[in-house]
């Protein structure tokens, strides 16, 4: 598909129905066209009949009252829309980042299981994943939630029970460890102690590069840290300097006009598209100087321009609030901050410990007893659907890691034996190396699965995001706004998810020659 | 590949020693020294023996008491069989689902007869499975709360069945190891034990009458089943030998109408079988079938004029100009310009695509008689299938469609992953093509659908879509929610075709463009063949994803296994609450089904070499 227009020598031009270019750019304009026309036609579609029954596309009900009250999370009461979609936001979060930290290491430890020696130990491994990744999740948490609500009832004696664990039909009930008055400035001390030991760490790293001893670097930087972390214990209050400082910060950003934002946001649009631009070019620039394009560069070229240009609109015309909202959001983040190092809202110095502990407690609210809030309580939609989550993307993480393991090249495991290393050495220093970083993408893509398969809780009425969506946009009649808020926070986390791993995938890469 | 090959064409006798055709297996190790290698090893080794082991009866003695507890009601599921298995389908036509069944059945039979399936086992694999089995069950018997008088009986089975194995390993001797048997000899013999135990022992299923349960006779499972199940064992293995016993031409031929079948199968089964289509014959008669002629043959001629070989552009502007014409339909179908039936838009639209590919059949008489054959057939299955489906049924069901339990969930999966594939592939090619514009439009379709979780998107297509289509346009909440999964699943089978398509190699793409192939030439001849062989086993895993999936159209309102074990069955005044039993039931069916698919993906994986090469 070469561009013949860009061709040197003088050649007889094709008719225009047969100039690849031409038919090429002609079919992707049609296609465009009817893509563009059809979502022209069903928006204008929808937009008539949206307003022959009476429903509204905007996003006013993230101000008004819903009223509903959640299962769980951290306000069952939400006053506004809005804040009912947040918590269920924290919901999902909570239990997808619980989940992949669980998964992850049941899904590392299976994986090593069905690769073991011991022939019982594989078996196991084998059963474990051929049972439990050939049942579908929403079973898997409906037999959950039927196990789980088939226990006992919590007994009636309030207050704080005599125990570390309880569990019930209500859920699960550990110990809450919380963060007290004196956190903020205690994490100082351990941010300033974690500099100090990662200086240690390099130091300590260099020797042994030099002189070849072992030093325990890591040890050392973690002695380091803990050092500081028992020293902050007792002395953190004199941190609450720091209040000053921030508020200052705070009143800055605050004072800052709208105008000088917006332009501050164009300008860094239009300098992202310009170096890229220059980048572009650069590229493409031959030995001799000149830069030959053929016609889907000068596409990507456009593409650039036209969406700086788009943004810095976007910025000053459509949506103008934006700046504002940046600014404010900026200036509360620092007063929160602020805060959080000067009085406590009774009005007391912040002196006492940075965490504190309590044990469960059960309490009669209404008509039935249940978990008070001393204790950190797994309800039961949240237990259910987070064994069954764990157990099941475990399948699919062990899976992934015994392939990985598998594709470590057999020359590598005979050359580390060729070199005398121990059994230990070889999985710690060659193998698990190598294959962390083929298991790395599809890892990735278990996480992606994992969040968002926590949307299958509305099943056993577990508080995350599309439950309580679903609700919102049922009770205020907009489920055209409430669907938007979804797609946008659940691309938000795969990009989150893809961003890191990207990240940890361009670290580790081969370097090639 | 090769290796794969002779050894199912010298495995042909079945029963016969394979001594120079297939190597014996090798001998496993006498079993103390197995012991020693696979158990205790080392000291860390042997810990991990005895905690794994404890855990391992652990697990079971737990499993084995809940089964078997008293309080367990499997009554819930064993007489609601029926719901599970198809909901409310009239009983006094339940002949069309065992037809339906019996199509599968005789599909089955001939595509393992024809292609050859399966692999060889060896008698001491065998013989290892009946004592592995044996001893599990006298496990069961021993740890589960039985009487004494139960626990004989199956220590009596388990004592049989290990013994079958004892037999075969002693009586065989050495020559266990080189005697082989056909997989899928075996598939017969475990559905014949099922099948045949139907008429010894009689299942107990109750009959719910005024509100009670009632042992009856007339209502049990085996008995009303059994004559159905056993004429469909015959019709498989009778067409097993028949597919076996074909070969040349005749074998040739039978492959292609199996395959075509195949596909057509699910449409046949679901809108003409089950669903009985009360036809109207002044209407066939007046409208369908001159309509069918007339697109048949009008189209025919047509594109017997098009294949004329060098015809040049000529070609392309009559078949641009039936797209445009095509196209006009359905806009004007939209704005209600004019009436025409959805079939005749359809007919033309297929018109426009064969006349699109007509180029490519330009040559002699033969080839291009092809294309017209082909347009014949094609326009004849369209044209029946659309009929058919556009009449009334003459099914009385309450409801939005008459499928639900099993058949509702794998009508689902078979029909959106059939719908599925061919938008899949044409998002794969355009996320890898080299026009920009189209490869942006599908990598931001595919990365936004698979961004958001697949709940989300059926929400979205059962209660907004309403919302979307033009007044006076209708669709039932089953196609909402086929067309929800069909836009889910195609996101993702195009990132496994993707795959594929890159691990086309650069050489091919340039041999093609050296061979003088046009675009479209390249890709359905020589990238496309190669990508899709490719991604066979990834396609698989989507195919065991999808299936999985289908469970949640539960939670949007349709009424498929899981929603009838969860909700339907646990509301009976007979079995109220009763929720566990029933979940372990559909979750074994559905257990069932993704394993032998997963495993058959496997043993594809390894036919296909993608591991190794």
């Amino acid at each position: 598909m070469a561009a013949p227009s860009l061709s040197t020598t003088q050649q007889q031009r094709p008719p225009l129905y047969r100039d690849a270019v031409v038919v090429k750019w002609a079919l992707q304009l049609f296609i465009l066209f009817l893509v563009l026309f059809a979502m022209w036609f069903l928006s204008k579609e929808a937009g008539d009949n949206l307003k022959a029954k009476g429903i509204s596309t905007s996003f006013d009900f993230l101000s008004i009252d819903p009223g509903i009250s959640l299962s769980e999370g951290i306000d069952t009461e939400p006053d506004t829309g809005g804040r009912a979609l947040w918590v269920g936001m924290v919901n999902t979060l909570r239990l997808a980042i619980a989940g992949i930290f669980t998964a992850t290491i049941l899904g590392v430890a299976i994986g090593l299981a069905r690769l073991s020696d011991n022939w019982i130990v594989r078996k196991f491994g084998n059963v474990y994943v051929e049972t439990l990744r050939n049942i579908p999740l929403l079973v898997q948490i409906l037999i959950w939630a039927a196990l789980l609500g088939g226990l006992g009832r919590v007994a009636l004696d309030n207050g704080p029970i005599n125990g570390w664990l309880h569990i019930s039909n209500k859920g699960v009930s550990i110990p809450r460890v919380f963060i007290a008055d004196g956190f903020y400035q205690w994490a100082v001390v351990l941010l300033i102690g974690a500099v100090v030991g990662r200086w240690v760490f390099k130091q300590r790293t260099l020797k042994k590069d030099q002189t070849g001893e072992d030093t325990f670097p890591l040890g050392y930087a973690a002695a380091v840290v803990l050092v500081f972390g028992i020293i902050g214990w007792f002395i953190h209050p004199v941190f609450g300097f720091l209040n000053a400082p921030l508020q200052a910060i705070s009143d800055a950003f605050g004072a800052i006009p709208e105008i000088a934002m917006q332009l501050a946001l164009s300008a860094v649009a239009i300098l992202f598209s310009a170096r890229w631009i220059r980048n572009f070019f650069a590229e493409r620039r031959t030995p001799a100087g000149t830069a030959r394009l053929d016609d889907d560069d000068w596409f990507r070229v456009i593409f650039a321009a036209v969406g700086a240009a788009f943004a810095c609109f976007f910025f000053l015309a459509l949506w103008p609030g934006l700046s504002s909202w940046l600014i404010n959001s900026f200036s509360d983040l620092f007063q929160v901050l602020a805060d959080k190092f000067g009085d406590t809202p009774e009005g007391n110095a912040r002196n006492g410990w940075p965490v504190d502990a309590k044990r469960p407690d059960i309490v009669q609210a209404g008509n039935f007893p249940n978990y008070g809030p001393a204790g950190l309580n797994m309800t039961l939609g949240f237990a259910a659907v987070f064994f069954s989550i764990v157990l099941y993307t475990g399948s699919f993480i062990a899976e992934i890691v015994r392939g990985g393991i598998l594709a470590v090249a057999k020359g590598q495991t005979e050359a580390a034996q060729a070199l005398g290393l121990r059994r230990s050495q070889m999985l710690r220093k060659v193998i698990l190396p190598q294959a962390f970083r083929i298991v790395l993408p599809p890892l990735g893509n278990q996480y992606l699965n994992l969040t968002k398969n926590t949307s299958l809780a509305i099943a056993v009425g577990f508080s995350d995001l599309v439950q309580v969506g679903q609700t919102v946009g049922n009770q205020t009649g907009k489920p055209l706004s409430v669907f938007a808020i979804w797609m946008a926070f659940y691309l938000a986390c795969s990009l989150t998810i893809s961003v890191v791993v990207n990240f940890f995938n361009v670290r580790l890469k081969i370097v090639e020659r | 590949m090769a290796a794969v090959e002779n050894f199912v064409v010298n495995t042909d006798e079945g029963l016969l020693p394979q001594a120079d055709a297939l190597p014996p297996e090798l001998p496993s190790l006498p079993p103390g020294e197995w012991m020693k290698k696979n158990l205790f090893s080392s000291p860390f080794s042997t810990i991990l023996t005895f905690v794994f082991g404890a855990m391992a009866l652990a697990a079971i003695n737990v499993l084995v008491d809940f089964i078997f507890s008293d309080e367990r009601n499997w009554t819930a599921p064993a007489t609601n069989l029926r719901l599970l298995m198809t909901q409310a389908y009239p009983a006094d036509q339940y002949i069309r689902v065992w037809v339906s069944v019996g199509l599968v059945a005789v599909l089955t039979g001939l595509s393992t007869g024809l292609w050859n399936a399966g692999d060889a086992l060896s008698m001491k694999r065998i013989s290892m499975w009946f004592m592995t089995g044996g001893s599990f069950v006298a496990l069961v018997a021993l740890l589960a709360p039985f009487d004494s008088g139960r626990r004989t009986t199956w220590l009596i089975l388990a004592a049989v069945v290990v013994g079958i194995g004892l037999a075969i390993w002693f009586g065989l001797g050495e020559r266990r190891r080189s005697i082989f048997v056909r997989s899928i000899y075996v598939v017969f013999g475990v559905l014949g034990a099922i099948i045949g135990s139907l008429w010894v022992v009689k299942y107990g299923n109750y009959a719910l009458a005024d509100g009670e349960l009632v042992a009856d006779p007339d209502a049990l499972v085996a008995p009303t089943t059994r004559i159905p199940w056993t004429i469909l064992l015959a019709i498989l293995v009778g067409t097993y030998f028949i597919g076996r016993g074909l070969a040349g031409k005749v074998a040739a031929l039978l492959k292609a109408i199996v395959m075509g079948a195949w596909l057509l199968a699910p449409f046949i089964i679901v809108w003409v079988i089950l669903r009985d289509p009360d036809l109207d014959w002044d209407h066939v008669i007046s409208t369908d079938i001159p309509m069918a002629l007339a697109f048949g043959f009008g189209g025919g001629l047509i594109l017997y004029a098009l294949t004329k070989p060098g015809l040049g552009e000529i070609g392309k502007i009559v078949a641009g100009v039936l797209l445009a014409v095509a196209a006009f339909n359905w806009v004007a179908a939209f704005f209600g310009w004019y009436p025409m039936l959805q079939k005749a838009r359809l007919s033309f639209l297929f018109l426009a695509i064969f006349a699109l590919a007509a180029a490519n059949f330009a040559g002699d008489r033969r080839t291009r008689l092809q294309l017209v054959w082909g347009w014949l057939g094609f326009m004849a299955v369209v044209h029946y299938m659309a009929t058919m489906a556009n009449t009334a049924s003459t099914l009385e069901i309450q409801g939005d469609f008459f499928l639900g339990g099993l058949s509702l969930t794998l009508f689902i999966a078979v029909l959106t992953l059939m719908l599925s594939f061919p938008l899949g592939v044409l998002l794969a090619l355009g996320r890898t093509s080299r026009m920009p514009i189209f490869r942006v439009l599908s990598t931001v379709y595919i990365e936004t659908i698979r961004g958001v979780p697949l709940i989300t998107i059926l929400f979205f297509f059962s209660v907004i879509i309403p919302i979307f289509l033009p007044s006076g346009m209708g669709l039932s909440e089953t196609a909402a929610i086929v067309i929800g999964y069909t836009l889910f699943s195609a996101a993702y089978l195009a990132e496994n075709v993707r795959g594929g398509l890159q691990a086309v190699r650069r050489g091919q793409f340039e041999a093609a463009d050296a061979l003088g192939l046009t675009g479209s030439q390249r890709t359905g001849f020589i990238v496309l063949p190669q990508a899709l062989r490719v991604s066979i086993p990834p396609l698989v895993g989507q195919a065991i994803a999808t299936y999985k999936e289908t469970s949640l159209v539960s939670i949007v309102g349709g009424f498929d296994l899981t929603r009838i074990a969860d909700k339907v069955i646990s509301a009976q005044t007979d079995f109220l609450g009763v929720k566990m039993e029933n979940l372990l039931i559909i979750s074994f069916i559905y257990w069932v089904g993704a394993f032998s698919m997963s495993k058959y993906s496997q043993k594809l994986e390894r036919r296909l070499g993608v591991g190794e090469r």
